[in-house]
């Protein structure tokens, strides 16, 4: 049988094993963990009038730390919490 | 020829291979193959984070780092023997303690100028760098193993293996910058809790007992004798033999302990959910735990856990924003365990367990 008088059932083969392929490419890639970049923030808390500032986190920086005055009443900022935020890479 | 002679073919290769068990050669190279592009992301891994470190020690001076990680990260600890138990805590403690002496003494005479604080980051970066070097030459081990015996069951291992060891490699990776920088990390959860409870306490007394930060307060009547790792440097501290000997000063006048620390979560579980339940939780190799243990059994002292969930990787890098939440809602949980399980004058023991690296007190 030349090759141009394909038969159906050699056909079906063909057509099975590419999909084989293709999922296993597939799931291959799709179990892959998502890379991520994290950023590490900080919440400071005025101790006079309570209010909330968000930055960045400086090296040498700890929870309980006072940190800068605050643009509103100029009393003391200190750091309430120090955390991280992640965003995913798509 | 044509299609079905080729197809034919195929079969009739595909039979010899399986009667000659030739597919498991080939399958046995793939996983070497594959094993091995793995094991050489974790050397890549390795060799950037001794490189970070090199970098950090020279900046604080020290002329030849190479000789101090080198040290540090092949320093090992033999287990004590248990087929004897008879005073295995004992022998436990004795050889985490001369472990942990030992690594501070090696790091300290080579920046002799440099503060506790500094000190303790410097120990966790080694730490951290000392673990994945045991994950890289243990996964080399296996490999190197495999592929001399051709073991096909041990190099199959190692393939499903390696998507678990992967992750804890790069969780260490990830870790590194945490420690280097003193970033609180997930694992600080209980000192954490402990240090909002100090600060909306009426705080007596401050004292220092065996890198372990002891503090007396008051609240809504009831005496808090709270227990924490001293910060903000990276310190787990030793807080069972201390809550030991609290409550051998007191004689068992205690009402309650509580103990609060990160816990692993399982797959499924949501990161800083909050479980309470009854006994000591720290995750210590046994010493603290059993510290702990002995001193409310032997005084009948009811002794409560609370424990903050996450995964490994969320404990040992920097803490995320869930997690800071979960502890000012555990915070919250406390007080009201205090108020429900204790009357007005009740002496309770608190302790946060956990790295509080970045948390100070």
């Amino acid at each position: 049988m030349p090759l141009h008088t394909l038969q159906l059932t050699d056909f079906a083969w063909l057509v099975l094993l590419i999909i084989i392929i293709i999922y296993m490419i597939y799931d291959l890639y799709s179990r892959r963990p998502k890379r991520s970049i994290t950023y590490t923030r900080e919440t400071l808390v005025c101790t006079k009038c309570g209010l909330n500032v968000e930055r960045d986190f400086e090296p040498g920086d700890f929870i309980g730390l006072v940190k800068g005055k605050c643009p509103s009443c100029g009393g003391n900022l200190k750091i309430k919490a120090i955390y991280s935020i992640e965003k995913t890479k798509k | 020829m044509d299609v079905s002679t080729i197809i034919q073919l195929i079969w009739i290769l595909l039979f010899i291979l399986l009667i000659t068990g030739l597919n498991q050669r080939i399958q046995l190279k793939l996983w070497v193959f594959d094993i091995r592009t793995k094991l050489n992301t974790i050397r890549s891994l390795l060799e950037e984070d001794k490189a970070k470190t090199r970098g950090m020690l020279r900046n604080l001076g020290v002329e030849v780092p190479e000789a101090i990680i080198e040290r540090v990260i092949e320093f090992f600890t033999i287990e004590p023997v248990e087929i004897e138990p008879v005073d295995i805590i004992k022998r436990m403690d004795h050889l985490l303690r001369t472990t942990e002496a030992s690594v501070r003494k090696i790091v300290s005479s080579h920046l002799p100028s440099l503060g506790r604080h500094e000190l303790s980051l410097i120990e966790s970066s080694l730490s951290i760098v000392a673990a994945l070097n045991i994950v890289y030459k243990v996964i080399r081990h296996y490999l190197l193993t495999g592929e001399r015996e051709n073991n096909f069951i041990l190099i199959m291992q190692l393939e499903y293996l390696m998507p678990q060891v992967m992750r804890i490699a790069y969780t260490y990776h990830e870790a590194l910058d945490s420690f280097m920088y003193g970033k609180p990390v997930g694992d600080g959860a209980g000192a954490l809790v402990v240090y909002n409870l100090i600060e909306r306490s009426e705080v007596k007394s401050r004292r220092v007992v065996d890198d372990t930060s002891v503090v007396e307060a008051y609240y809504k009547g009831r005496r808090l004798i709270l227990v924490k790792a001293e910060g903000p440097g990276s310190n787990v501290g030793h807080p069972g033999a201390v809550i030991s000997r609290i409550v051998e000063d007191l004689k068992g006048s205690i009402n309650l302990i509580i103990t609060i620390d990160a816990s692993l979560k399982l797959e499924g579980e949501e990161t800083g959910s909050i479980s309470e339940g009854v006994g000591a939780a720290i995750g210590d190799p046994g010493p603290e735990k059993i510290a702990i243990e002995r001193a409310a059994t032997k005084y009948n002292i009811p002794l409560r856990a609370l424990v903050v969930k996450m995964d490994l990787k969320e404990a040992i890098t920097t803490m995320k924003k869930e997690i800071v939440e979960a502890c000012e809602r555990a915070s919250i949980l406390i007080e009201r365990m205090i108020e429900e399980l204790t009357p007005p004058n009740a002496t309770i023991v608190i302790a946060g367990i956990g790295n509080t690296m970045g948390i100070p007190g």
